[in-house]
């Protein structure tokens, strides 16, 4: 049986992910205000921004699906769509968990929290239209549609913390962060991103397999068709 | 007094706990989806 290569990406990425949590677990120090709690990040933050790629191949993807009309872009729009909600319902939920420890509460209308929460909505509406539809063309243009829509939240999530003022943390950078917590952060970063092309790359090949035998599939006569009847 | 949050190691293990368990379903859902086709 032939090994695939995001097979050993996925392998790679699972790997270093447990490296990863592992040093940020019990290596990194204590982060200066939240201390143990704020080891939260390194699961936290990759899951945020591998999420928020994850999304950015689903637009490009749904362009490409627009313009050209093939299986081949409809796949990646399915695929992407799937492995990016995956992602954000996680970070929602270890936010969440997170924000209970430190604010006090689940759930607060802080922006970055309710810009995640459209984000993780919009594109379930993806998800959902594409169960909907049967025709194979009129559902590569809706969903490919409504994906672009909803990417449209997705660079005012990433601005929500320097345009509003909230509760979730504004942006780090090396520079505001210890360097014994940097390493662990960009590991984690990489293995997500490694983990997280396998898991697209995958379902990207059921999801053409699928879309490729209900592209090629002759056209059915339309039942609402009177009959023909021959003398 | 620090100022810094004591404990906590309860939540931070939830939340590493619910990341990998999705993590390697949704990794055997699609290992059982592709046999299925």
């Amino acid at each position: 049986m032939k090994v695939r290569w995001e097979t050993y990406l996925g392998a790679v990425g699972f790997l270093m992910l447990l490296g990863a949590h592992y040093v940020g677990l019990f290596v990194a120090p204590p982060e200066a205000m939240m201390g143990d709690v704020g080891r939260i990040l390194y699961a936290h933050v990759p899951t945020a921004w591998i999420g928020l790629l994850t999304y950015l191949v689903s637009f490009i993807a749904a362009i490409g699906a627009m313009l050209t009309g093939k299986a081949t872009w409809d796949a990646m729009v399915e695929a992407s769509v799937e492995v990016g909600l995956l992602l954000n319902a996680l970070l929602l939920i270890q936010g969440s968990l997170w924000g209970k420890e430190t604010w006090g509460v689940y759930w607060t209308w802080d922006p970055r929290l309710t810009t995640c929460a459209i984000m993780v909505v919009a594109f379930g509406v993806v998800l959902a239209l594409r169960k909907q539809i049967d025709e194979p063309a009129r559902r590569l243009t809706i969903s490919s549609v409504a994906t672009i829509v909803a990417f449209v939240n997705v660079p005012i999530v990433y601005m929500s913390v320097k345009w509003w003022d909230g509760l979730h943390q504004n942006f780090s950078s090396p520079e505001t962060v210890d360097s014994a917590m940097v390493t662990p952060l960009r590991a984690a970063a990489f293995a997500m991103l490694f983990l997280s092309t396998a898991f697209v790359v995958r379902r990207w090949r059921i999801a053409l397999v699928q879309l490729t035998l209900e592209f090629d599939a002759p056209d059915l006569p339309d039942p609402s068709a009177p009959l023909a009847v021959e003398d | 007094m620090t100022g810094m949050i004591q404990g906590g190691w309860g939540v931070v293990w939830a939340v590493y706990g619910i990341t990998w368990a999705s993590l390697i379903l949704y990794g055997i859902s699609l290992h059982l989806r592709e046999r299925a086709q």
